[in-house]
């Protein structure tokens, strides 16, 4: 919950949870489920004080199950709710491919019926985590129609993003990127507004050259533009917050504004969301590039714990910076 | 929580006379029709109507129409592919199902799926991919929201012998018994899954054992008599709707067919065929009936006729039915 000693802004993970309270308070149909939600307030105690203000009835603590739990969700959205899915870490949902893929992502086209799902997921690196406690798991899903992707990369952001989320008719994923739960904090007061889904957010204006990225990369993203702009590079840098839908125009847009691109992503290049987005400019902006569009991914590995093997793993300032700087200049 | 776990081989029956014969015609006539729809549609596998393959339910009548006759309208049902005993005791019509397996646009899912996948939500019946038991998971989310919004509905699951060994059975039993869920579980034993014999399936000697695990009432029944089969699902659904949690099924029968009408299933053992046969649970229950005085020869031929009429003219308009219109094809992909 909000602190008084930042004048009503919040952290990421206080947005989050603001978010699903918000939602709790205003819709009796829906309910949190997952490991360790309820009495334990969650792994990264999220949902603290859930259990005390909803009871066990909307805070449902489950057994290690996350096959059972998730299509519990979906059956449960079948009939008129809307669960709040907890993975305690991205990584675990690889557990729960079944439900995720060939019961919800599919259910609507084959039946016309809803499964409004919203799926919460910690992921990501830099917390020394290891291979099976850092991953971006992103791409498994972008891959898959039927399913919507959320990866907000701020604080505002991350609660608009998620009431959108839980109002929404399908199944959603909401990727939250753990490194930045305590990190990043809003501007001003936390807001409840609803951002909607598939809507690009140009952060910050630019000539020169694009990047294109989500969720920590914009943060990262405004750090290096702002170094850059000393050395007189103006970069635009496009937060695309929903990776599903995707907002190709505001990218287009850009793109043909700056002539450049360079698209930012946490996980690893090959087959990253980036290949996507670079395909769709290549195809869309092929007579307005200056230069090729380049990828920058973690590298092609696991995500090792060691702190010098993870940063040597995982995109670094200083070299997106010096990526970007050469995109522009050449 | 759950009352203490037990495991009884035959459930003692009533006599015929203390049940309601309406209830029991009702039962008699959609076995019949299941089986008479079945046959119609294998007639018309083997001259190439369908789409692909055809999955049917012969000897699997009693546990699916005994199972489902103890539903309320309002209750959910997350069936599988042995299992159209169950749909049509609900309301969906054969024709549908014929549509089903030959991609008609006027099958429950416009040919989006098919074949099997049959299910419709305003009948309750959930609509299965074709992971099973994925189905599990998804049925205790209905019971779970029965539960949730303070409703005695409750949620009948089938799955088969094979269905067993997969993660999803054990999670959402578990779940189930943990969070006391308002569900029914059934397992149709018929002894193969595909080409795997059950002692390949599982070194317990039985399904029905599996409960105890989970802290709630497993039972274990002739799946050739039907009263078997709806008595034991009905202490069931009673215990679900006084919120005392679950119960598994067992129900044991046998595949009299391949595991769909491709496979000959040449791997069975002729004299298990043998011996089964005489023990067709639409035989049994008709028998049982026409000696108890609760039908005579002539109902029962009277049924049996106007099953036969019913499948012929569901096929006759299933396979009148457009195909959908390709212009559609990315519509629906999301809800708006």
């Amino acid at each position: 919950m909000p602190t008084d000693t930042h004048n009503g802004s919040v952290t990421y993970l206080e947005a989050i949870g603001q978010a699903m309270m918000s939602e709790m308070e205003a819709d009796p149909n829906v309910f949190l489920i997952g490991e360790d939600v309820g009495q334990f307030g969650g792994a990264f105690k999220v949902t603290k004080g859930f259990l005390e203000k909803f009871g066990p009835r909307r805070v449902v603590d489950t057994p290690i199950a996350e096959t059972g739990f998730t299509g519990l969700a979906a059956g449960a959205a079948l009939v008129g709710l809307r669960p709040i899915v907890e993975f305690q870490f991205a990584d675990f949902i690889s557990c729960a491919f079944d439900p995720i893929i060939n019961v919800m992502a599919r259910h609507h086209y084959r039946t016309g019926d809803a499964i409004p799902v919203t799926m919460r997921a910690p992921f990501g690196a830099r917390l020394r985590a290891g291979p099976t406690h850092s991953q971006s798991v992103e791409s498994y899903f972008a891959h898959v129609p039927g399913l919507k992707i959320v990866m907000p990369g701020t604080a505002q952001d991350a609660a608009g993003l998620l009431i959108s989320s839980i109002r929404d008719n399908n199944p959603v994923l909401y990727l939250e990127n753990k490194y930045l739960y305590r990190r990043l904090r809003s501007d001003g007061p936390g807001s409840l507004d609803p951002i909607p889904l598939g809507q690009a957010n140009v952060v910050r204006e630019g000539r020169d050259v694009t990047l294109i990225t989500y969720s920590a990369g914009v943060s990262q993203g405004l750090e290096i533009a702002d170094e850059l702009d000393k050395d007189g590079i103006s970069v635009e840098v496009v937060d695309i917050r929903t990776l599903v839908p995707l907002d190709i125009e505001t990218i287009v847009n850009s793109v043909k504004k700056t002539s450049r691109a360079v698209v930012l992503h946490e996980a690893a290049r090959r087959m990253g969301y980036g290949a996507e987005i670079a395909a769709e400019i290549q195809e869309r902006c092929f007579w307005h590039l200056d230069q090729p569009v380049v990828r920058i991914g973690a590298k092609n590995t696991p995500t090792p714990t060691s702190p010098p093997l993870e940063d040597a793993v995982v995109p670094q300032p200083a070299d997106i910076a010096e990526t970007i700087r050469k995109v522009a200049r050449a | 929580m759950a009352a203490s776990t037990k495991t009884k081989s035959t459930p003692a029956a009533s006599p015929l006379e203390q049940r309601d014969p309406e209830l029991l015609k009702r039962i008699y006539e959609k076995m019949v029709q299941t089986r008479a729809v079945e046959d119609r549609m294998v007639a018309m596998y083997k001259s190439g109507d369908l789409l692909g393959s055809l999955y049917t339910g012969h000897w699997h009548e009693a546990i699916s129409v005994g199972a489902a006759a103890n539903l309320r309208a309002d209750d959910y049902m997350a069936p599988i592919h042995r299992d159209l005993g169950a749909h049509l005791w609900r309301g969906m019509e054969a024709w549908q199902v014929m549509a089903s397996f030959m991609g008609k646009a006027t099958s429950p899912t416009g040919g989006r799926d098919g074949t099997l996948h049959y299910g419709r939500l305003d009948l309750g019946i959930y609509n299965l991919p074709s992971h099973i038991p994925a189905n599990f998971p998804v049925a205790i989310g209905m019971a779970f929201a029965a539960k949730y919004r303070g409703e005695d509905k409750v949620c009948l699951a089938f799955c088969g012998d094979g269905s067993t060994s997969r993660a999803d059975f054990h999670e959402s039993l578990n779940i189930a018994g943990v969070l006391n869920l308002p569900a029914i579980f059934v397992i149709e034993n018929n002894q193969w899954a595909y080409s795997t014999p059950v002692a390949l399936q599982s070194a317990s000697a039985d399904f029905a054992a599996k409960a105890a695990a989970y802290g709630f009432p497993g039972v274990k029944v002739d799946g050739t008599d039907v009263l078997a089969v709806y008595d034991a699902v009905a202490e069931g659904v009673a215990r679900a709707r006084k919120g005392e949690g679950p119960t598994l099924v067992e129900a044991v029968t046998m595949r009299m067919h391949g595991h769909a009408e491709h496979d000959p299933a040449d791997y069975v053992p002729k004299e298990m065929f043998d011996e089964w046969r005489k023990k067709d649970p639409v035989e049994l229950f008709e028998k049982a009936l026409i000696s108890g005085g609760v039908i005579d020869e002539e109902y029962a031929k009277e049924i049996r006729a106007q099953a036969r009429q019913h499948a012929i003219a569901a096929r006759r308009k299933a396979l009148a039915d457009p195909m959908p219109d390709p212009s559609t094809v990315e519509e629906g992909v999301y809800a708006d």
